[in-house]
């Protein structure tokens, strides 16, 4: 049963839609600077009476763009430095969370508060010693560390990658509603913790762990700071790459010895490369990403 | 014998629980806790870096010295950083909310608007930031400032104190970027709304409750310890975009091996403590008030 909608409810509503659609517009602009930006042709970018449709439809742009970005070497590079992190942190995140939701352990609310507060730490405060740490122990063991993929692998296997407190939370809310007799009769047939883990619970949460994986993936794509200071663009990768696009194009330019300049739809076209796979994902699984956040839980306690 | 068999439980409990807690552990004590000390540690010592590995010498307040009184860019940064990130983490809390509430009463098309304000989240680095906010004062550095002058608003306010006026409209111009930074804050919000008890306003209704009494009195407390986490994770989250100068600081330091590693500690520490002081007042602000005594009649 229904009340018959007032016209004050129709004219709540309304205004309610037409804000929202106005903030989507606000949320949306840039994505549709950089759009726009990328297909211009090199007068509609100067052109000021050019404000959002290109006047000539060009992939000049993009052409340019991915030369500097150095496209294949880069994307390939961020595929699978991406994937190798997302993968280590969704192990590490999915036995911690485990670990929380199934076990009593000795101060475990402490260890959970720990897990709370890796999160709020800053990460610049972390980077100095961590990069003394692994230029240290390349100098003691020979094995090449900076410049290599290596110390943010042992750092995602250890639980210390990106929001890794995030991904715990969500593998650790999904586990909590997992029912535990599932996991007791496992044992009373004689399986072990770890077989327990991955054939009951693992099996039953491959949503979650893709989920998490993806957030992982992501997350490791976007990252900048922790990947600028221990690679060091020694591993060419997508996001640096665009970081250093002004100085790139000039030494290509330079060495090409032709009068290009450096223009905004460059620019723009770079970073369009830049999250168009991210986009891609997203329109994929974006219910999941957005549940993924609700999971965690974190509003609840 | 049933008390034995529990004592062996909790302890087969606690080896299973820590076996599976190990490699986070390890890692918290090698690559968190111990960073953070040393952190503090190195902000009183010269590091240079010799053939030999590491030489460290204690220097005292030296590396302080120069960051507040030697430096002349340090401190100007670490202003403008509190300038930025205080009214951004106010407009980021704010529209967050706005925008959930706004969700959590309309049914159509709720998913698809869900779907537009979460995409920041999965595109948001800090290069494309960068080139964005680059992009947007290049070109419309000149024209902008102007268009918001001319609101009547704005220009009584630069009358008085144009320093506020100039916060302002860089609030407006950068306004997309900063919206871009509500993702995850609309997504705990909106789930926050959903977990309020619905009873609580029947029973303000047939108390003859207005939606703004509504919003004021049990909304709005209701919402608190989710506001808090927002703010604690936008402040995180700005604090670590290199939309910051003093972050380019820290970073040209950590990069710049010769000048000494312990320099950049300093900066590092004296910046996380400021974001943590941040978080610290957040957290007072949105603490839960001590529950008023009600004395039933």
């Amino acid at each position: 049963m229904r009340r018959k909608p007032a016209w004050g409810r129709i004219a709540g509503k309304t205004v309610i839609y037409a804000v929202l659609i106005v903030i989507s517009f606000v949320y949306l602009e840039p994505v549709f600077r950089i759009i726009s930006k990328t297909f211009m042709s090199a007068p509609d970018v100067i052109d000021p009476a050019v404000q959002w449709l290109p006047r000539t439809f060009s992939t000049d742009n993009l052409k340019v763009a991915s030369r500097v970005l150095n496209l294949e070497t880069s994307l390939v590079n961020s595929l699978w430095f991406s994937s190798l992190l997302a993968a280590c942190q969704t192990l590490v995140s999915a036995l911690t969370g485990y670990a929380l939701s199934r076990f009593e352990f000795r101060f475990k609310r402490f260890w959970f508060m720990m897990i709370l507060m890796v999160f709020i730490v800053p990460l610049p405060v972390l980077m100095v010693p961590r990069l003394m740490m692994f230029i240290t122990f390349q100098d003691l063991t020979k094995i090449k560390m900076i410049g290599t993929a290596l110390p943010q692998v042992a750092m995602a296997l250890l639980g210390q990658g990106v929001y890794s407190t995030v991904l715990i939370l969500i593998f650790y809310n999904f586990f909590n509603m997992i029912p535990g007799v599932l996991d007791e009769a496992a044992m009373i047939d004689g399986a072990g913790p770890l077989q327990v883990f991955y054939h009951v619970v693992v099996r039953l949460s491959r949503v979650t762990v893709l989920v998490v994986f993806l957030f992982s993936f992501v997350w490791n794509w976007n990252e900048t700071y922790v990947t600028g200071t221990l690679v060091a663009g020694t591993i060419q990768l997508l996001p640096g790459k665009l970081a250093l696009f002004d100085q790139q194009f000039e030494s290509l330019v330079s060495s090409s010895g032709s009068a290009f300049r450096i223009n905004e739809a460059y620019k723009m076209a770079a970073t369009f490369i830049s999250i168009l796979p991210l986009i891609g994902l997203y329109l994929l699984v974006q219910r999941q990403f957005i549940q993924g956040i609700e999971n965690t839980g974190i509003t609840g306690e | 014998m049933k008390k034995r068999h529990s004592f062996s439980l909790r302890k087969r409990q606690n080896r299973v629980g820590y076996l599976f807690m190990t490699p986070w552990i390890a890692g918290f004590l090698l690559f968190t806790l111990f960073p953070f000390a040393a952190t503090i540690a190195l902000s009183f010592m010269e590091v240079s870096s010799t053939i030999r590995g590491y030489e460290i010498r204690p220097v005292g307040l030296d590396n302080y010295v120069t960051a507040f009184f030697r430096n002349t860019e340090f401190v100007p940064a670490l202003g403008e950083f509190l300038m930025m990130i205080v009214p951004y983490t106010f407009m980021v809390v704010v529209v967050s909310f706005i925008v959930a509430y706004l969700l959590n009463h309309i049914t159509r098309g709720r998913a698809l608007f869900r779907t537009i304000y979460f995409l920041p989240v999965i595109i948001m680095s800090g290069p494309v930031m960068w080139q964005l906010l680059d992009s947007q004062t290049v070109i419309h550095g000149m024209a902008l400032p102007d268009d918001f002058d001319s609101l009547f608003l704005l220009s009584i306010l630069r009358s008085y104190s144009p320093a506020f006026a100039n916060l302002l409209s860089g609030v407006f111009r950068q306004l997309s970027t900063i919206l871009w930074f509500t993702g995850i804050p609309v997504v705990l919000f909106i789930n926050g709304l959903q977990k309020i008890n619905p009873s609580m306003y029947e029973a303000a209704r047939i108390d003859s409750a207005n939606e703004w009494q509504m919003l004021w009195k049990i909304t709005m407390p209701q919402i608190r310890p989710v506001a808090l986490i927002s703010t604690i994770f936008t402040i995180a989250q700005l604090s670590t975009y290199n939309i910051s100068s003093v972050y380019n600081l820290i970073r040209t330091a950590t990069a710049n091996t010769s000048q000494g590693l312990g320099f950049a500690a300093t900066y590092a520490w004296i910046y996380s403590l400021l974001v943590l002081l941040l978080m610290g007042l957040a957290f007072l602000i949105f603490r839960q008030p001590r529950a008023k005594e009600v004395s039933l009649p």
